[in-house]
This record gives C-alpha cells, sequence and structure tokens, in this order.
C-alpha cells in the first residue's frame, strides 16, 4: 500500500497540526511528562522544508521555536518527508508508514545527530510525535 | 465468591543437552492430538502462546506446546554463561528444537515459529523437513532488510528492557488491542541484557538463507508462511519473496495485524490459523 501523495498545501497542514497538538497536549498529559522526566534535550523536528525545535525538559516542552536562527544548535533532529507526517498522523496509518522506524527504513524519516538521548526515551518520542494522528485539527 | 478462572496451560521444566551442555528448559502445553510445537520471536518467550494455548478449537485436535529458548522466560541460560556474550546460532537453534522434539518424544510435529521462529522454520524445512508434519512460519522470510543498529540494544547509558520494547512497538499494528500491544511489549521489557540483541545475531549475521532453500520439499512437509501486513521488518514482500522461490509454499499476508500475531492480535490471527491448523490435521499424513 501507498500513502496518498501531499498536495501543495499540505505543508502548512501538518505544521499547523504539529503546533496544536504537540506542546500542549504533551504538557496536559502528566503520565507522559512523567515518563520524560530524565529527559533533558533540544530536538529539532523537520516537516518536508519547516522546522521546530522542541526544548524539552523533565518530559515537558518548556518551548517550541518556529523561527529558528541560523546554524541553530540542538542535540538530535528528526526529519521527515511531507508524505511521512502526512501518513503516520492518518487513523489508522498505512502499513509501512505507521512508525518513525519504518518510515526511517523505508527512506521517508532520518535521525540525525546525539541519538543517546533519543534512543534512552524512544517510546516516549514515538508517543510525543505520533499526538497529532489523534485529533490536533 | 465466584470461581477462579484456571487456565487449561501446564508449565513443566525438561533438562535438555544442546550442544554439550545441560539446559533446563520451561515449556508449556494444553491439549491432547497432534503435537504443534511453537517458537517465539527473539527476545521474548512462550508467553507469546497463550492465547493459542487456551483455545479449544486447536487443543481438541492439537498438544500445543510452547518454550522458553535457554535465556529467555523461565529457561535459564546453562552454567557460566556469566562468561562469555550470549549469542543464537543457526546451530545452536537447530540443536535446540531438535532435542526439545526428542525430549518430549514428539512423532514427527507441526513446528510453527514467528520471526526468527520463522527463519529457522525454513532451515528444518531445508535441512530436516522429513522429521515434521507440517511447518507454519509466522512473519518469516529468507532474508530481511535490517532497520537498526542492534548497539543500541544493550549499553549503559539506554535502559535495555524500554528501547526494546520502543524498537518493536512499532511492529505491532495499530489496529491491535492496547491489552495486547502492551502485554506483547511487557515481554521485551523483561528480557535479560543483551538477549534480544543476541537473538538477532542469528537473524542478521548466522541465517541469510538467500539462495540456500532450494530443494524444500512441500510435498513431504508442507509449508505454510503468514506474514502481517504492518510488519515491516519481515515485510510481506519478503514472505513473498520467499514463497515464489519454493515451489509449493502456500503464502497468506494477513490484514490488519503485525510481527507478533498470536501475541498482539488472537482474535484476528486465529481467523488465519485455524484454517491452516485444519488443513493439515484433515491432510492426516
Amino acid at each position: 500500500m501507498h500513502a496518498a501523495a501531499p498536495s501543495p498545501e499540505a505543508e502548512q497542514t501538518l505544521c499547523t497540526r504539529f503546533l496544536r497538538s504537540i506542546p500542549e497536549r504533551v504538557n496536559a498529559h502528566p503520565h507522559l511528562v512523567w515518563r520524560g522526566r530524565t529527559l533533558r534535550a533540544d530536538c529539532l523536528v523537520q516537516i518536508g522544508s519547516a522546522a521546530f525545535l522542541l526544548r524539552i525538559d523533565g518530559g515537558s516542552v518548556r518551548e517550541c521555536r518556529t523561527e529558528l536562527p541560523l546554524l541553530c544548535s540542538w542535540d538530535f533532529a528528526v526529519r521527515g518527508s511531507l508524505q511521512a507526517w502526512t501518513a503516520l498522523w492518518q487513523d489508522p496509518p498505512p502499513p509501512g508508514w505507521h512508525d518513525l522506524l519504518a518510515l526511517s527504513k523505508r527512506g521517508e524519516m532520518s535521525f540525525e545527530g546525539k541519538l543517546q538521548p533519543l534512543f534512552a526515551h524512544l517510546q516516549y518520542f514515538k508517543d510525543v510525535l505520533t499526538l497529532p494522528r489523534n485529533g490536533g485539527g | 465468591m465466584p470461581k477462579a478462572a484456571i487456565e487449561p496451560i501446564v508449565g513443566r521444566y525438561v533438562s535438555v543437552p544442546i550442544l554439550g551442555e545441560d539446559c533446563r528448559i520451561y515449556f508449556e502445553q494444553a491439549g491432547e492430538g497432534i503435537p504443534l510445537l511453537c517458537l517465539h520471536t527473539a527476545g521474548a518467550d512462550s508467553r507469546q502462546f497463550r492465547h493459542l494455548l487456551c483455545d479449544e478449537a486447536v487443543t481438541r485436535d492439537y498438544r500445543v506446546i510452547a518454550f522458553d529458548l535457554p535465556w529467555h522466560g523461565k529457561s535459564y541460560p546453562p552454567a557460566g554463561w556469566q562468561a562469555y556474550e550470549y549469542r543464537l546460532t543457526a546451530q545452536r537453534y537447530v540443536a535446540t528444537i531438535r532435542a526439545m522434539c526428542a525430549a518430549l518424544d514428539l512423532d514427527r510435529p507441526v513446528l510453527m515459529g514467528c520471526s526468527i521462529g520463522g527463519r529457522i522454520v525454513l532451515q528444518l524445512a531445508h535441512a530436516h523437513g522429513e522429521e515434521f508434519r507440517a511447518l507454519i512460519g509466522l512473519e518469516a522470510a529468507d532474508y530481511q532488510q535490517p532497520w537498526y543498529d542492534t548497539g543500541w540494544l544493550h549499553r549503559g547509558d539506554v535502559h535495555g528492557g524500554e528501547v526494546c520494547a520502543a524498537l518493536v512497538s512499532g511492529l505491532v499494528a495499530p489496529q491491535s488491542p492496547d491489552e495486547h500491544r502492551h502485554e506483547t511489549l511487557w515481554q521485551y521489557m523483561q528480557g535479560g541484557p543483551g538477549v534480544f540483541k543476541g537473538d538477532l545475531y542469528f537473524y542478521r549475521v548466522d541465517a541469510d538463507l538467500r539462495g540456500k532453500l532450494a530443494g524444500i520439499d512441500t510435498a513431504r512437509c508442507p509449508l505454510y508462511l503468514l506474514t502481517g501486513e504492518y510488519d515491516f521488518s519481515c515485510t510481506p514482500e519478503d514472505t513473498m519473496r520467499t514463497a515464489a522461490g519454493i515451489a509449493g509454499a502456500k503464502l497468506t499476508i494477513m490484514k490488519d495485524v503485525g510481527h507478533f500475531p498470536m501475541s498482539e492480535n488472537p482474535a484476528q490471527f486465529r481467523r488465519y490459523i485455524l484454517p491452516v491448523l485444519d488443513e493439515i490435521r484433515q491432510a492426516g499424513r
């Protein structure tokens, strides 16, 4: 099965879903925050050509920056194509497009930088980055 | 007070020699009839088959047996394990299965394995097919492309149980019930340090079966391959490629299921496995 190709306005729609879903819903979810209690990291999330910087401290999203300075530093980056995020956030997502590692395997997502914080909190990040699948505009 | 619901599963231990070492192996069984020996996935244990073991539609005709590989579940590693790194090899895996068949006096059992269990089913179909009534490979292929560095599974600064479960969580289909999804992941959280990684040595290094499966005689020993559509580790395409190279192999792609069909969605799995087991029983070999 193949995910539907994104339309030209898809990037803006995906960015809106990301912003509406993630910072607020993470911080409103006490158990999710608790699961990230040992995590402090700056995580760059890229949706197509748009980048966001999530500053996570103790499992809470302390800041979500949308306009990043040039040469912005971060601990690790999760970069996905528009098709990747579109499919991941479908409910249900199509087979092979339903998980961060599935997308990485098919070349639609990449992980870069210092990956220890990502792997040490992998389920936390999977759950955070999948929040837009269930609501969030 | 309501009567407690005691399941029909009986658990026992048996000591068997494997490659010259005594191994005390835990196994569970239920039912009577054709022996059906079940092999769990890498880094997990025989609890994955608990639903099958309690399914009367299966146990009325089959003696279902599931065991924990040494290093897994309630089977200890052999004495001296602390002195070396655990690595499952094809030789050790085949020896373990054959030792269990001999110890339990199984007469040409049906063998069903999932993931690494599916891979070894292919190896056995090739090398020892005459010892089995039928072979069932779940999430089985001659090879699959790696999708992460197994070094992440066993290191001091990442919790092994948490990362093992988090890596495989995406192999559970989104449609699988939450209860069974998280029970499946709990098995991975409980694995011993380095055991999942050690199992994957077999998967990734020691058992690339591409080009080595010629000569499988499915007329002598039927071979069934069933793979879940959400399995991105052993993909449906991997299994289809494998089946295309084995004359007579019977292929099924399972809807709404991932890499752990019997554990993550037992209700969906039985829709696919019951017809297979009926066909094997009716063949009466």
